[in-house]
């Protein structure tokens, strides 16, 4: 067997491996915006800047990642009657103290993230990825999870983003891209340009991937 | 029975254990929050009046330059060589508080700078009213009779245009400023009777 014949044995494999389809799952195929229609109200609430969407983009995986890590850690623990109200207290303690944290030793990241932290505790996608995967899975899993699954929500935010930006404001990541005499589209940069933009892009991914409910006849 | 005992025993840990690091974690950072607060008053008010100061000796050129007078709860922040006020506001925005400091040249009318030190308006829309960019429309706008907020002003001296995609945090601003302009004017006219 030559050499090439190698690498297509180790793609192979690599297709089997756990953690390639959990972060398959996470990016592309479960995308937990375009698949799930998880965290669309965080997603356009900030999506008309592009700093505003790595900012919350990476604020949701580093939550998603700490508190599916604390659930799955206490898995055996937790009585499934209650889980729910397990899962929103890791949530906002964990979220509150890193708060703490930053106010106090880096002032001016807590400034700067200041509006986002209440809509991060609130993301479904914390929740929902506690709820489909930490609770069964462990540790070393859930955290390929959650950075699979905050990182398929940040680069869609950005996507979004970036055509919002350029429409409503002419600019990317706030350096001018189009002339001066560029007419500005208010409209994209409040909560309806998002939902379409949103909209557009989600009906595309799905045409593309073929990912869609087909009527039962 | 024996299940809804393990409900409530697990309840009670886990609200003891949150309940326990949270505390902690307050009682380990509260100090340095505050301090961090400070400063940020103190730079803000010492930015507003063109005082050069370093991280390192802030408090005393801040001692030094500025002039506390306090009535009531309210406090004024004067600098002595221009006759310069600035004092904090503070009100409810759309989704919570918005904190700030306004700069008002002597007669205590005319509006000379606002800074917005805390708010959780939506990014990108509301939380525009933070960005130095759309304060500077404020330097030079009277707030008396009141200051108005509105969209497409026509440029009259108390007149400033809203933020296009949030009227209501434009309203919250509007209120609150006058709100608390109300409540120092006062405070300010008994100190100075």
């Amino acid at each position: 067997m030559g050499k090439g014949g190698n690498v297509d044995m180790k793609w192979i494999r690599l297709k089997y491996k756990k953690w390639f389809n959990i972060s398959k799952d996470g990016l592309v195929k479960n995308n937990q915006i375009v698949i799930a229609v998880l965290g669309i109200c965080s997603a356009l609430a900030v999506t008309n800047r592009v700093e505003n969407a790595i900012a919350m983009g990476l604020g949701v995986t580093f939550v998603v990642m700490a508190s599916s890590m604390t659930v799955s850690l206490i898995r055996n623990l937790i009585p499934s009657r209650i889980r729910m109200v397990t899962y929103m207290v890791i949530i906002s303690s964990l979220v509150i103290m890193v708060q703490m944290f930053l106010e106090a030793y880096f002032f001016d990241i807590a400034k700067a993230l200041g509006a986002y932290v209440g809509l991060i505790i609130t993301n479904c996608i914390v929740m929902g990825r506690a709820e489909a995967f930490a609770v069964k899975n462990p540790v070393r899993y859930t955290l390929i999870d959650g950075f699979a699954s905050g990182m398929g929500y940040t680069y869609v935010l950005i996507l979004v983003a970036l055509v919002r930006e350029i429409l409503a404001f002419g600019t990317i990541l706030n350096v001018q891209v189009m002339p001066d005499a560029w007419p500005k589209w208010v409209v994209m940069a409040m909560a309806p340009g998002g939902f379409f933009v949103l909209g557009v892009l989600i009906w595309i991914i799905r045409e593309l991937s073929k990912n869609f409910e087909v009527e039962m006849k | 029975m024996k299940h809804n005992l393990r409900l409530i025993i697990f309840v009670g840990i886990m609200g003891l254990i949150t309940s326990f690091l949270l505390a902690g974690m307050d009682a380990l950072t509260k100090e340095r929050i505050l301090a961090n607060q400070e400063a940020e008053l103190k730079t803000t008010i010492m930015k507003a009046y063109d005082i050069s100061y370093t991280l390192a000796n802030l408090h005393e050129v801040f001692d030094e330059s500025v002039k506390i007078m306090t009535h009531d709860g309210l406090s004024f922040y004067i600098d002595e060589s221009t006759g310069y006020v600035s004092y904090v506001f503070e009100g409810s925005g759309v989704w919570g508080p918005i904190i700030g400091v306004i700069t008002l040249q002597s007669d205590f009318e005319t509006i000379a700078s606002i800074v917005v030190l805390q708010q959780e308006e939506t990014p990108g829309l509301g939380g525009i009213v933070a960005e130095a960019k759309y304060l500077s429309n404020f330097n030079g706008i009277k707030m008396v009779p009141s200051l108005e907020i509105n969209k497409d002003a026509r440029g009259a001296p108390n007149e400033v245009n809203a933020i296009s995609g949030a009227t209501r945090t434009s309203k919250a601003f509007e209120e609150l400023l006058n709100e608390s302009y109300a409540r120092h004017k006062a405070a300010w006219l008994i100190l100075n009777g």
